[in-house]
């Protein structure tokens, strides 16, 4: 019975912790700017805590660097369950311009699992809080993916579809970009006989 | 002395009152020229890559599902919004839009796919190649004229590599006085 | 009927002392010029802390006990008060110093819990803890010890009525103490050095987690509203006991005056560092011993 109080409040109440995983600095600034009088958050029960061990929530900026990999899972195992992450930017999002560079991880997805995601670089401050709303679930989501065509095409519908289940290939490219290239020759050189 | 200034400041929060935006409850609209999310307009986008090429977080794809379709894939996981791609764009598909509010829990909620239709090329039937552009032809749909014969060899050959020897045919071209003769 | 009243005084305390604390967030907030936590925000805290995980970080068995045996002993210490001037069930068995000790074992236990966990940062809040304890409980305890001397007894409910007895010189030189330590009491700025202070993490209570930490600010909530009501029933009992229900509204709202004139202060002070609180609590301390020397004297 404690336990359902507590599930109750938790949403109410949410204590956040602050990690900066190597970020420069801008998320950090505009999540202090959230905690200013103009913009003011702890009118819905956040409170900035300095210990990942009485904290709910932990708000993580910044592209994941190698020294800092390790940081961040401890800081991840140190927050009592149940617990929140919200990765702000979008260097936390997925490494930002340095997905794939020599020192970075490439976002806080892959150290951490991750709940909520702002984007921006940085976000701004009410970007923030409207992140924040949405994890208090006092506002719904504002965005949804969007599909659209110049004109429908005359390809026999069994080869569309499976050309389209295909087209996921390209997030296959993340990992690959060196044989872009030759992945497009190669897909191209099997299908052009239909034509 | 130390009294009178801790007085004086406990009344200057009587100016200030409240400061507190309603934000989520209100709405907020962001300022002039502010760079939201990159919004593609499906009827003008070529299909030239312009974007996916010069986007510094490498976050916008293409890529051909057969002859004629191209799908551009903008998978904003780590758009930083520098607006590069609106900049760039030939026909200005792109617009930075002034939509901030983009938190979500499912990275897939943020993606724009397009299906592109390619043209094909009324002589032989093909699309257009990607790998060498195409823009002088653009320009001469859109009414660039060319002087003479020769200009145009000139100009056209500069769309292929650059070839050393070339450099010494330019020091006896001379451009021509009159554009109409 | 007796152990009706005392049931009704703890309950008394652990029901408003959440509020109290929720009052001073609002009115920092306010005075901060900006729309705080609604003021019943501290009850949400407590029940969402209940609630999560209880990681024992340090591994043994007095880091487990810390925090319940604060709690139970400043527990314990509510439920000697006399409620409305009247001595409670409890007084046959306790006096003045019972009332210290429990209230001194709820402090030591804080230290226990921070030099248990093994981090640097809890030792450091654990010696300056240790080191406003050391300065802080003589004022408490002469301010008590007064009114022993002025009433001739021991007993808490004598000790109590006898500190706003005689307004001499005594009662004026203790009042004005114990306002000037009240804000070191209550643990707020500019005197909140051990406890929520961001400087050092979170110092004491650094690795506490959960229902634990839950009991710590508990146990600090309590002990505010402990200091508050010393001042309401002992320095400003102007109106004696009318009656249960009556004194207890009066209580609170002296009580409420009182938070309102700590959290105003607060707001307007950076907080001290520990060599200079030290500083000034070593005034303090000589004063008290002045005042309970005039009081001895008859003044």
């Amino acid at each position: 019975m404690l336990k359902k109080l507590s599930r109750k409040a938790f949403r109410r109440s949410l204590w956040v912790y602050h990690c900066n995983s190597g970020a420069c600095n801008g998320c950090d600034i505009e999540i202090l700017n959230i905690l200013t009088p103009y913009y003011d958050v702890e009118r819905f029960g956040l409170r900035l805590v300095g210990s990942p061990r009485h904290a709910d929530a932990m708000l993580l900026s910044g592209a994941v660097t190698r020294p800092t990999r390790p940081l961040v899972k401890k800081a991840y195992q140190a927050i009592p369950s149940p617990k929140l992450v919200i990765a702000v930017g979008s260097c936390a999002i997925g490494g930002g311009c340095w997905y794939d560079t020599y020192h970075v991880t490439g976002g806080g997805d892959k150290v951490i699992p991750v709940d909520y995601f702002i984007p921006g670089c940085p976000p701004r401050p009410e970007a923030i809080i409207y992140g924040v709303a949405l994890a208090l679930g006092l506002v719904d989501k504002k965005v949804a993916p969007v599909d659209l065509k110049q004109m429908e095409f005359p390809v026999d519908m069994y080869r569309h579809t499976r050309l389209w289940e295909q087209r996921n290939v390209i997030y296959r490219l993340l990992g690959e970009e060196d044989d872009r290239y030759n992945l497009l020759r190669s897909e191209e050189n099997g299908q052009d006989s239909s034509g | 002395m130390w009294l009178w200034t801790k007085i004086k400041q406990l009344t200057l929060f009587r100016k200030a009152g409240r400061v507190t935006l309603k934000y989520p409850f209100e709405p907020r609209p962001a300022p002039e020229g502010f760079r939201g999310q990159p919004l593609w307009d499906h009827t003008k986008c070529l299909g030239c890559a312009g974007c996916a090429n010069h986007c510094p977080a490498r976050t916008i794809f293409l890529r051909d599902l057969c002859q004629e379709l191209r799908v551009l894939l903008y998978d904003s996981s780590r758009c930083t919004y520098c607006g590069r791609c609106a900049d760039l764009c030939p026909e200005k598909a792109i617009t930075m839009s002034d939509k901030y509010e983009l938190a979500t829990d499912n990275r897939e909620d943020i993606t724009q796919t397009i299906e592109l239709f390619m043209m094909t090329c009324q002589r032989c039937g093909r699309c257009y190649d990607m790998e060498i552009k195409n823009y002088l032809d653009r320009l001469q749909t859109l009414g660039y004229r060319y002087d003479s014969l020769q200009v145009r060899k000139v100009i056209r050959l500069s769309t292929a590599e650059f070839q050393p020897e070339w450099l010494e045919k330019t020091s006896t071209y001379s451009r021509p006085e009159r554009l109409e003769k | 009927m007796k152990a009706a009243v005392v049931t009704l005084n703890l309950l008394y305390f652990l029901a408003l002392a959440p509020l109290f604390e929720g009052v001073m967030r609002k009115l920092t907030a306010r005075i901060q010029s900006r729309q705080g936590p609604p003021v019943y925000q501290p009850y949400l805290d407590l029940a969402k802390l209940i609630g999560k995980d209880n990681f024992n970080s340090a591994g043994n068995w007095v880091f487990r006990l810390a925090p319940l045996l604060a709690f139970s002993s400043v527990l314990a210490a509510l439920s000697l008060l006399p409620v409305a001037g009247r001595a409670s069930w409890f007084s046959g068995a306790s006096d003045l110093m019972t009332l210290i000790y429990l209230l001194t074992l709820s402090g030591f236990s804080l230290l226990l819990g921070a030099l248990a966990s093994g981090n640097a940062f809890s030792a450091v809040g654990a010696s300056r803890e240790m080191m406003t304890i050391v300065m802080l409980e003589p004022v408490l305890a002469m301010s008590l010890i007064l009114g022993a001397v002025k009433s001739g007894s021991f007993s808490l409910a004598a000790a109590l009525s006898g500190i706003g007895g005689t307004k001499g010189v005594s009662y004026f030189l203790m009042l004005s103490v114990y306002l000037l330590a009240l804000q070191a009491f209550v643990s707020r700025q500019p005197f909140d050095i051990p406890e929520a202070e961001v400087e050092i993490l979170e110092g004491p209570y650094l690795e506490y987690s959960g229902p634990n930490y839950a009991l710590f600010r508990y146990t600090l909530n309590l002990k505010r509203m402990f200091y508050s009501w010393l001042l309401a029933a002992g320095f400003l009992n102007f109106f004696g006991s009318p009656g249960l229900i009556l004194s207890l509204v009066l209580q609170t709202a002296v009580i409420l005056v009182v938070c309102v004139v700590v959290s105003v202060i607060g707001a307007t002070h950076p907080r001290f560092r520990i060599d200079q609180a030290l500083k000034y609590y070593a005034v303090l301390v000589l004063l008290a011993l002045v005042a309970v020397g005039f009081g001895v004297k008859g003044f």
